[in-house]
């Protein structure tokens, strides 16, 4: 597992966050993230529930109105909707693993490439398919009579149709037995090495370190730390940040 | 006396099926029901018999006219009544929204038009005493418009992508914006497909039922008896639904006369909607907190 | 119209009203010109302004209907079709070969629009808005079609005769005052109810339908109440109608006169009474003055509708609503008052406790509760915490009664508590706060709070259509609980505010001080601290601490760990439906397995 941080971030980041504020009508939810991502970098963003990780993901894709400036690849995104997040290769898998479960799996990851010439649609989906034999197997099926762990893939699977510069995944492990957790964590692995960067939310602290460069902690709507996945005692610096400085007890080990 | 229940029924409840789909179409695009759908019904048969009749155009030209206009309403009325409405928090207000466009439509018609139901032209010129002519064509056309209709909606979802598309918004239109999918062009694609529909049943319909402003209310209601009595959003049902309704109708007018037939048709609608809220096909859905 | 001390006053008047308009004055000047009208000995003004007072007649019930509870009767000239032909058939003996009285014809008339209006309403009691719609359309298409078809009673399309109301009412001035009368009654009764808890309930279940159960509200049995009152006033207004019309037929009763009716409200405004008021009789005597533009009426009414819709939802009475355009204080700081709580709490009672016993609930596959124990005690703060999906707002649906577990046992001191009947709460003294806080945004902040309190009236329906003095006494006494707790909470200065101006963080305090309204034993709060900031998190947990110290067992679900480890006697961490562990906030601090799953690690 590569420790430093990759010489891509130091050039031009591929997604750029500044100042963003997003929330749910009156309740402000997430008050002026600054955060960036390279290419190729897999970074993992931590924080409690509540914290705001999926109001994040949400402002960047264009999913929930928001302000503050977002450029990705060089094009401003502030004002993007999803549709054109996800053509610039900004790509959100959201959570809950929500497909479409009256349509047959390949019918699920056709979809993802709505709008694409057919040629390319067909053969990008069945690169995206072959990430996930278990469930290439099944692609005539419905959706709904997938596992939950299959139909996390059948997600991942839509997300990788376009070939995403950058993947968002939200809690992609949410409700899996670990042997899928690992299965789809191998995924991001490949992802990596195929030079593809990866924005992932993550309940499972130590799985997620293992899988990325860096990672971000989010906590009451803020950045609270920042850190290579490399540096030491990042378990005890986290919990400090999710707690406030002023945590009284430590916290046993 | 059968024979005439039947074919009557049948033409009927075809009509009706087929505005109930109009319903759905618009429903599992937008989760609105569209007061529109009875309009539409309307326009079709007064379009079709002002088009031939009044400005003396030929069938097949005057049939394309009134299909494009149907769309083209299909259209207006998701610019100019639900989208507005989507974005505010008080949704029902589409109720509203789409009942006042449906009526200043109704308006115009009726000035512009006639008020007084007007007879519709035959059209095709066929010999009734050939074989072809046992059954009137008052009563196959909007048999055969609904069969054309549900065979075009099963090829579109089951075949193209843009009807999985349809299909996708309609399950969960939050992971369909996720994945990238244009919703509101998707919409107004059904928003105009409903258009069609819509007119469709009318110009088919009106042989029977005539072109009459006062198709508009009882179509709205009629029409929505069998997607209350199917379940919302499936056409299956709204086939059933509407086509049993139809014979119902006509059977209770033969033998007991209109006044029960309508208080029943009532009663029954507001038995299934208390008993079955979500249609006597429907799967019960969750409570939300 | 005659009531001078109108119950509704500028300050506490519900949803979007006229503002100051409703002052009594307005009230005192329309009834006046009601009363001198006459004096013109115009005829013509005469009749027109019959046909006003007997379709607000009709309006006003309409009113509570669309205006209060929100349900979009569209057809509701059926019931003045209904109301017509039962008196004008009754009178002529068309029925059972007897000639009614035309008094008491019109009498049944009310009885029968009230019957139907019940019948119409029904769906209104489970379904959503388009159903109701739906059914109110049906039937005045049905109704329609009856009578052209019931030729024996209706005439058919030939129509029927309506009566001559004999004196006092006889025909011209006599039944001028008699629809006056009725009008003014019905402007006084349908405004009582409006300005009281009854009205206030029915403004709950359309803005904020959850609130309103937990708050004890039962919609059926209410919205009966209302469409009894509605369809009665519908079937007289009909009654009248057939004698002003002298003669009846289908023709008369168009859908256009159902816009009519509706639009007259919305152009009011929603929640008021004066506004729909106006709005009918402007709707009523504009055509009359423009003739022209009589042939496009119903097109001019429907692109009203359709401008109100798409423009100012809110109605006229909206933008007229100066009062609520004043700026607000920019910096507000709300400051609890925890010492007052011993106000509102003055009787103390005995020790008591919620248990869940093994309670289990699935969703289709999903365990969202897999066998629960929990126990809330009177006197002190339970922290419920968790990861996301580990079922803690679940828990606090099953224990306020959204949600009937598949198995196990929710008590209260030893005895079951009722499942599904999430109104029936309020009455064991359980009440609660939610994750978005439900609100009516139109209604001022003391009347979001004195919704908390309604079961605690005791006058009835009738009482408060009369305003009798069970009636007076109910509002008095909710009006200081109300003012009371908006102090304990420190939102006493906004009490006369829009509730949808307040901040988020202020509306988290409106919420409790309208539980508070119930002395709660229990009070459930669904993460009370969400988008407050650090400062308002402290005051907060002081009050919530105080609250319990007052004998209340609170339930807090949260997110924020130092407000839960800070305030709660008690602590229980779930995970993926089950208890992970239990015990004082020390202990579970200590907790690693705890550490790891809340913070997932």
């Amino acid at each position: 597992m590569p420790t430093s941080v990759p010489e891509s971030r130091s050039v031009e980041p591929l997604l750029q966050v500044s100042g963003l504020s997003a929330g749910y009508g009156k309740i402000g939810v997430l008050n002026g993230i600054d955060l960036t991502i390279g290419a190729g970098e897999v970074v993992a963003l931590l924080g409690p529930n509540g914290a705001g990780k999926s109001t994040l993901l949400k402002a960047i894709s264009g999913l929930l109105p928001r302000t503050g400036s977002i450029t990705f690849a060089g094009q401003d995104m502030s004002k993007a909707d999803p549709g054109e997040t996800v053509r610039a290769g900004l790509v959100h898998v959201v959570e809950g693993h929500r497909v479409f479960t009256q349509l047959s799996v390949i019918d699920n990851v056709m979809l993802a490439g709505y709008g694409m010439p057919r040629e390319k649609r067909v053969v990008q989906v069945e690169e995206a398919l072959a990430f996930f034999p278990d469930i290439a197997a099944k692609r005539h099926d419905r959706a709904v009579t997938l596992s939950g762990g299959q139909q996390q893939m059948l997600a991942v699977a839509q997300g990788l149709v376009r070939r995403p510069r950058l993947l968002m995944l939200d809690e992609p492990s949410a409700g899996l037995s670990p042997v899928l957790v690992d299965r789809v964590l191998a995924a991001v692995a490949r992802l990596r090495e195929a030079g593809t960067a990866v924005l992932l939310v993550e309940q499972l602290i130590e799985k997620a370190l293992a899988a990325s460069d860096r990672v971000y902690a989010l906590a009451r709507g803020s950045i609270v730390l920042e850190a290579s996945t490399g540096e030491d005692d990042l378990p005890n610096r986290l919990e400090q940040a999710y707690f406030g400085k002023d945590a009284h007890a430590p916290l046993a080990s | 006396m059968f024979a005439s229940i039947v074919s009557y029924g049948l033409a009927v409840g075809a009509v009706y099926a087929l505005i109930g789909i109009t319903y759905n179409v618009m429903f599992s695009a937008s989760r609105v029901f569209s007061f529109t759908a009875g309009m539409l019904g309307m326009l079709g048969g007064v379009l079709g018999a002002l088009f031939i009749n009044g400005l003396g155009m030929n069938a097949v030209l005057a049939f394309v006219l009134v299909m494009v206009a149907g769309a083209v309403l299909g259209l207006v009325t998701e610019i100019l009544t639900v989208r507005p409405v989507l974005k505010s928090i008080e949704q029902h207000l589409y109720v509203l929204s789409t009942l006042a466009f449906a009526l200043m439509i109704q308006q115009v018609t009726a000035i512009e038009y006639n008020t007084e139901p007007q007879p519709f032209p035959v059209l095709f010129p066929i010999d009734p005493n050939s074989w072809l002519g046992i059954v009137d064509q008052k009563f196959w056309l909007p048999v055969l418009a609904c069969i054309v209709t549900v065979l075009g909606l099963e090829f579109l979802y089951r075949c193209t992508l843009i009807g999985r598309a349809f299909l996708a918004i309609a399950e969960d239109s939050y992971a369909a914006r996720a994945l990238g999918l244009p919703e509101t062009r998707l919409r107004m694609a059904s928003y105009a497909i409903a258009g069609v529909i819509g007119a469709l049943a009318g110009f088919t319909g009106a042989q029977m039922l005539l072109a009459f402003i006062g198709n508009q209310a009882i179509l709205n209601f009629y029409g929505f008896v069998p997607v209350a009595l199917g379940g919302m959003g499936s056409n299956r049902g709204a086939v059933i639904g509407g086509l049993a309704l139809g014979l119902f109708q006509q059977a209770a007018n033969f033998l007991v006369g209109g006044i029960f037939a309508s208080v029943a048709v009532f009663a029954v609608f507001i038995i299934v909607l208390l008993l079955r809220p979500e249609g006597l096909a429907g799967a019960a859905a969750a409570r939300r907190v | 119209m005659t009531d001078a001390t109108s119950p509704i006053s500028a300050s506490k008047a519900p949803a979007g009203l006229l503002g100051r308009l409703e002052g009594s004055w307005s009230w005192i000047a329309l009834g006046l010109a009601g009363l001198l009208l006459p004096l013109l000995d115009d005829s013509y003004f005469g009749v027109i302004a019959q046909r006003a007072y007997i379709y607000w007649i009709l309006g006003a019930g309409l009113n509570l209907v669309v205006g209060y509870a929100g349900q979009i009767a569209i057809g509701w000239v059926a019931m003045l079709t209904l109301g017509a032909y039962t008196t004008a058939a009754l009178a002529a003996g068309r029925v059972g070969g007897v000639e009614w009285h035309p008094y008491l014809a019109l009498i049944a008339s009310g009885v029968m629009g009230a019957v139907f209006g019940v019948i119409v309403g029904l769906p209104a009691l489970r379904l959503r808005t388009f159903y109701f719609a739906m059914t109110t359309l049906g039937f005045a298409t049905i109704v329609t079609q009856v009578a052209l078809a019931w030729k024996d009673v209706t005439g058919g399309g030939v129509g029927t005769p309506g009566p001559v109301f004999p004196w006092p009412f006889d025909p011209g001035w006599g039944f001028y005052y008699f629809c006056f009368i009725l009008a003014a009654l019905a402007t006084w009764i349908t405004s009582n109810i409006g300005s009281s808890r009854y009205g206030r309930a029915l403004v709950a279940i359309r803005d904020a339908e959850v609130a309103a159960e937990a708050s004890g509200i039962a919609k059926p049995k209410l919205l009966i109440l209302i469409f009894l009152l509605a369809g009665g006033l519908g079937g007289v207004a009909g009654g009248l109608f057939s004698s002003l019309q002298s003669y009846i037929t289908p023709d008369a009763f168009t859908f256009e006169m159902s816009v009519l009716f509706f639009i007259g409200i919305l152009i009011g405004g929603r929640g008021s009474i004066l506004g729909p008021l106006l709005g009918t009789i402007i709707l009523t005597v504009l055509p009359e003055f423009a003739a022209p533009l009589v042939q496009w009426s119903t097109f001019l009414y429907a692109a009203l509708l359709l401008v109100i819709v798409l423009v100012i939802p809110g109605g006229i009475a909206d933008l007229l609503d100066y009062k609520n355009r004043r700026p607000l204080e920019q910096h507000r700081e709300i400051v609890p008052r925890p010492e007052l709580l011993s106000r509102i709490f003055d009787v103390k009672s005995g020790p008591s406790a919620i248990t869940l016993a093994n309670i289990a609930l699935h969703f289709g596959g999903v365990r969202a509760i897999d066998g629960l124990d929990l126990e809330i005690r009177s006197g002190e703060v339970h922290g419920l915490i968790g990861p996301n999906g580990s079922g803690k707002t679940t828990t606090l649906n099953v224990i306020s009664g959204y949600y009937r577990p598949n198995s196990g046992q929710l008590k209260l001191n030893g005895a079951e508590l009722p499942i599904n009947k999430p109104y029936a709460r309020a009455a064991y003294r359980i009440a609660r706060t939610f994750q978005t806080p439900r609100l009516v945004g139109g209604a001022s902040v003391l009347e979001n709070v004195m919704i908390g309190g309604t079961i605690d009236g005791s006058g009835t329906f009738a009482e408060s259509m009369l305003s009798l003095p069970r009636h007076r006494r109910d509002e008095k006494r909710l009006n200081e609980a109300a003012m009371r707790a908006l102090a304990t909470v420190g939102l006493e200065s906004l009490a006369d505010v829009r509730a949808d101006r307040l901040q988020h963080s202020e509306l988290r305090f409106m919420e409790i001080a309208r539980a508070l309204m119930l002395r709660p034993a229990f009070l459930l709060l669904d993460e009370p601290a969400a988008g407050l900031s650090a400062e308002e998190i402290r005051r907060l947990g002081a009050l919530i601490k105080a609250i319990s110290r007052e004998g209340t067992g609170v339930l807090l679900v949260e997110h924020h760990a130092d407000l839960i480890f800070d305030i709660c006697d008690r602590v229980t961490v779930l995970n993926l439906g089950k208890t992970l562990a239990a015990g004082t906030p020390a202990e579970i601090r200590s907790h690693r397995e705890v550490v790891s799953a809340y913070l997932g690690a």
